[in-house]
């Protein structure tokens, strides 16, 4: 054994490149898969981790208790299938006055409390973030979101002050805040009676299973007892939302990267077994047995395999920490990380791949005689591309070291697929991220204002009057809109201010709907809303002169609520409620839902909504942090301006990994471009000192060489562009579906026929960047050194 | 005579603290002659006639062919100048074995960037003059020893060089082949062509060549007209 090992230690000095290249190769592989494996599974483990450790309710229903008796509550626990339950908890929905340090007055704020004696219990135990639990009357639990809204804010609710003794949080957020039990009696009033019931069941893992549970429960109660249901799995999904867009492109960079790098580790294996035939013959000449030659050269490509894993493991760890860090403060789940499993089957799998590509070639290699290997003197030459070099020799009009480069891949057709299909993923993987960044571009722009009304005046409202009602429309949030004054002050600067192209006059609401949730986002524009530079990804924008009150969703929207463009829905807040026809569908990813409607829709369900600010479209060539100071310095101290610029650091961040993705393949994919010219000029290097001694310059001979792979690089290039595009045409409804939405057609519309030119040199570029290194090498040998060689 | 090869106070030294593998030599060869250097193995021919081509360069000293400082010369220069000024003709052929017979001899033509015409023209009349025409097509797997150092003294010609230096000629073809290229060395010595050829064999040497310089331990050992 210790020959053996003396054998491949002796091996891997002699081949210190290919050990590298080796190395290298395995440790990208390891780190893209782990990472990307990685991410997979931890897309969906933090809700899951915080979910099971709560013991998340499956449904949380709402009952009212004045339909259902608390015998026939109790009797739902016992269904089939229910594996455990809590409550009846009470239920009040109410408007806190809130009052904030630093902040005159008071603000409305809708909030929903549900009594709860422990945040223990079977089903949906909460997480304490700080403080205790509520012990009495006069104090109140903030959920997390709520506590970071309103932060050490005095909470009134009618004549009841509250004090704020603790923040929790619930994994399927069950209520926004918390009271004791005969605290919720007493801000329930005489009011009519809700309560909460939180179920867990056995049969739990699909959409239909919920529904048939929720069901199950429904029949079991008096007709109209089971009010609203909410399912932990449109929780998981919208938590999930926030990585899941990112993940799909990772996932197929990741891809990218592993296939590059099993051809890449074919070749060097093959290659570097086919290199060291004469070695094999020297060492079975002097005793090794076939089995121990094999032993000695699977070590020789395992060793540094093996290093190559176990460093690609520890990097793909790395790169995973600060993707996967936000996740785990937010779920409060511990320190999220790659799972072992991952950190032990991909090292693994890799290696065994390696091994693979060894054990044949070596095998091959085993069986051969000894004299046969010795008397080969160097790699056997291959019986192909003699025919390629007779047709280029003809080929007079190009120079001479062009046609004998042209013709090298002929030599050794399966390397040169293999190679070939490195660069295609590799220039594949350049479209794709080029795409991607573009419509990541795109994608910011158009779902945001900054691109088209980069400029924001409004002012602050005034102070609402003692006394006055808490909510005009029941679920408000938010500053109240301009005076009519202020409105015309800010209109005269807007006219008179150089630079101004055109203002829409803004109104954004947070209103409650049944079903949709507390914060429903509606913004109302009082000109023509295509002026904003959202992008529709369906339909049309709302008409303000039609009859029939119009709006335009986001794809969230037309998700939760069954509905499609075209379809009516009837808005229903605080009392108030109008019927709309949803003329269009805008492009708005994430966990809101928005829409978008006229003034006077608005005002049909929130009367006292008014203009909050002007959003200003600048005439070309305006600066608009000039624009804004000069407005601002119009208008004065009353009146804000602020400038929006779009993506920010987010876009920043994304395309930044976008890029070092690109770079990272594109590396390894030109570390297989240089493995092959370094495999071609060992083979071949004594034929480059006969080249070299009958006259040939060294720029011919580095033209030669990258020649060799240069058309290669080019094909390969050509053939990836449509491959990147159609993964970029897969991979952008994916991302977008993962973000709740569909995508409209300009954000696949990237690819200008420059852009794909350019592309189509990308293997090229990687094809000639990695073979500049060894060519440059071969070019500089000295002659006879190169003669010498065998 | 004005010395078409001259090298003066040559050393090459592959290794510092080795014994240099030529040392201190100084000869010169004039147009037209035919030299033999001889010696056992070791004693620096090859070396020595890898620097006169250019294919390395002296660890000191001057090796200069007609009017050209060879270890002067950039790689690109070593490069041109072997194209025009040197013909080598290796024991083992060198030939390229994935191209034809004519596209081995053709090659040294065409990257010197000769006309292509004028290239074929050349190729096709050394391939007769060495009588090797009828295998044109042929690769060099399937031609004799003496076919293939044929091939190899046709492509060492085609760029008609000042100088043809030929490192043991005959060592891998048999005795019959070996009088064979011999006298064909001879016959193009007697056209003019300068030949410096490093050789085992003595009685090849003083059969075909005019000079004999012995080498020994990298030194010349004896600089000697070669027996009638």
């Amino acid at each position: 054994m210790s020959a053996v090992i003396h054998a491949a230690r002796g091996g891997l000095g002699g081949r210190r490149l290919q050990a590298v290249i080796i190395g290298l190769v395995a440790l990208a592989a390891t780190a893209a898969s782990t990472l990307a494996l990685g991410m997979l599974v931890d897309s969906h483990s933090p809700f899951d981790h915080a979910f099971a450790a709560q013991h998340g309710a499956h449904v949380t229903a709402a009952v009212d208790t004045s339909v259902a008796t608390s015998a026939q509550l109790a009797a739902t626990t016992r269904l089939p299938g229910v594996t455990a339950s809590a409550g009846p908890f009470a239920t009040v929905s109410v408007t806190a006055k809130v009052s904030q340090p630093g902040i005159p007055g008071t603000r409305p704020y809708p909030l929903q409390i549900v009594g709860r004696p422990s945040a223990g219990g079977p089903v949906d135990q909460l997480t304490l973030d700080s403080g205790h639990w509520a012990r009495g009357n006069g104090q109140i639990v903030l959920s997390r979101d709520v506590a970071g809204d309103l932060g050490s804010a005095t909470i009134t609710v009618g004549s009841q002050k509250l004090t704020v003794v603790g923040i929790a949080n619930s994994v399927t957020n069950t209520a926004q805040a918390w009271v004791a039990p005969s605290e919720a009696a007493l801000l329930g009033g005489s009011g009519r009676g809700q309560a909460q019931m939180l179920y867990r069941f056995a049969n739990a893992g699909t959409s239909s299973a919920i529904a048939a549970d929720i069901a199950a429960v429904r029949a079991a109660l008096p007709h109209g007892a089971l009010q609203d249901t909410a399912s932990y799995l449109s929780v998981r999904q919208s938590e999930q939302s926030d990585i899941a867009p990112w993940v799909p492109f990772i996932i197929a960079f990741g891809v990218i990267a592993l296939v590059i790098s099993v051809f890449i580790v074919v070749n060097v294996v093959s290659g570097a077994v086919i290199a060291g035939t004469t070695r094999i013959g020297v060492l079975k000449s002097i005793g090794f047995t076939p089995a121990q030659v094999v032993a000695s050269y699977v070590l020789l490509v395992a060793v540094p395999a093996l290093v190559g894993c176990v460093a690609g493991a520890v990097c793909g760890n790395l790169l995973a920490i600060p993707l996967l860090k936000q996740n785990a403060q937010v779920y409060e789940v511990g320190v999220l990380g790659i799972p072992y499993w991952v950190d032990v089957a991909v090292p693994l799998a890799v290696l065994a791949l390696t091994a693979a590509g060894a054990v044949p070639p070596a095998l091959r290699a085993g069986r051969m005689s000894a004299v046969q290997a010795i008397a080969t003197g160097r790699a056997p030459r291959p019986r192909h591309g003699y025919l390629a070099h007779r047709m280029l020799a003809r080929l007079t009009s190009a120079p001479r070291a062009v046609t004998l480069g042209l013709a090298a891949p002929a030599a050794r057709p399966a390397r040169t697929l293999v190679t070939a299909a490195a660069i295609v993923f590799g220039a594949a993987a350049v479209t794709f991220g080029v795409g991607l960044a573009h419509s990541l571009d795109k994608a910011f722009a158009e779902t945001s204002t900054a691109s088209s009304l980069p400029v924001q005046v409004s002012a602050p409202p005034p102070a609402p009057p003692a006394g006055a009602p808490s909510s005009k429309g029941g679920g408000k949030v938010g500053p109240m809109g301009m005076t009519a004054a202020q409105q015309r002050t800010v209109i005269s600067a807007l006219a008179a201010q150089p630079g101004t192209r055109r203002y829409l006059p803004e109104t954004d609401e947070d209103l409650s709907l049944p079903g949709l949730g507390d914060h429903v986002s509606v913004t109302a524009y009082g000109a023509d809303p295509s002026w904003s530079g959202l992008a529709l990804i369906t339909g049309r924008w709302y008409s303000t002169s039609s009859n029939a009150p119009e709006v335009v969703v986001n794809t969230l929207f037309l998700t939760d609520t069954g509905t499609s463009v075209g379809s009516t829905y009837t808005v229903n807040s605080g009392g108030h409620r109008t019927t709309v026809r949803i003329v269009g569908e805008v492009f708005q990813p994430g966990n809101d839902v928005d829409i978008y409607m006229s003034p006077a829709t608005l005002a049909a369900v929130d009367p006292g909504a008014g203009i909050q600010s002007y959003a200003v479209a600048l005439q070309p060539g305006t600066n608009a942090q000039a624009y804004a100071n000069a407005l601002s310095a119009a208008l004065g101290n009353s009146y804000s301006v602020e400038t929006h610029s779009r993506g920010g650091t987010e876009l920043v961040a994304v395309v930044t990994l976008i890029a070092m993705l690109t770079i990272l393949i594109m590396i390894v994919a030109g570390l297989g471009v240089l493995n092959t010219v370094a495999l071609q000029i060992r083979e071949r290097a004594h034929d480059i000192g006969v080249f070299k001694a009958i006259g040939m310059t060294p720029r011919q001979t580095l033209t030669m060489i990258v020649c060799s792979v240069g058309l290669v690089g080019l094909v390969a290039g050509i053939v990836a562009v449509p491959a990147g595009v159609y993964l970029h045409h897969g991979v952008i409804p994916t991302m977008a579906h993962a973000a709740n939405s569909g995508i409209p057609p300009s954000l696949l519309s990237v690819y200008t026929p420059w852009t794909i030119i350019l592309l189509a040199l990308s293997g090229l570029v990687i094809a000639v960047v990695g073979a500049l290194g060894p060519a440059a090498w071969a070019a500089r040998t000295r002659t006879a050194f190169a003669l010498r060689a065998e | 005579m004005n010395a078409l090869v001259q090298l003066e106070n040559v050393t090459k030294r592959y290794d510092s603290g080795v014994a240099p593998a030529v040392a201190d030599v100084s000869l010169a060869v004039g147009p037209g002659e035919a030299v033999a250097i001889m010696g056992p193995s070791g004693s620096g021919k090859s070396t020595l006639l890898n620097l006169i081509a250019g294919m390395d360069r002296p660890t000191s000293g001057t090796v200069r062919v007609g009017d050209q400082r060879v270890e002067k010369l950039s790689e690109t220069g070593v490069a041109r100048f072997r194209r025009r000024q040197v013909g080598m003709i290796f024991q083992f052929f060198n030939l390229l074995d994935d191209m034809t017979v004519l596209d081995n001899v053709l090659l040294p033509a065409q990257l010197a960037g000769l006309r292509s015409g004028a290239a074929r023209k050349r190729a096709e009349e050394l391939l007769v003059t060495l009588r090797i025409a009828h295998r044109r097509d042929a690769y060099p797997a399937r031609l004799s020893g003496g076919e293939r150092q044929r091939v190899a003294i046709a492509r060492a010609l085609v760029n008609r060089p000042a100088v043809l230096l030929a490192d043991e000629p005959t060592g891998a073809v048999d005795s019959a082949t070996g009088e064979e290229i011999g006298a064909l060395l001879l016959e193009l010595n007697s056209s003019g062509q300068t030949l410096i050829m490093v050789t085992h064999n003595a009685e090849l040497a003083d059969r075909y060549t005019h000079r004999v310089i012995e080498l020994a331990d990298g030194r010349v050992a004896s600089d000697l007209a070669a027996r009638p």
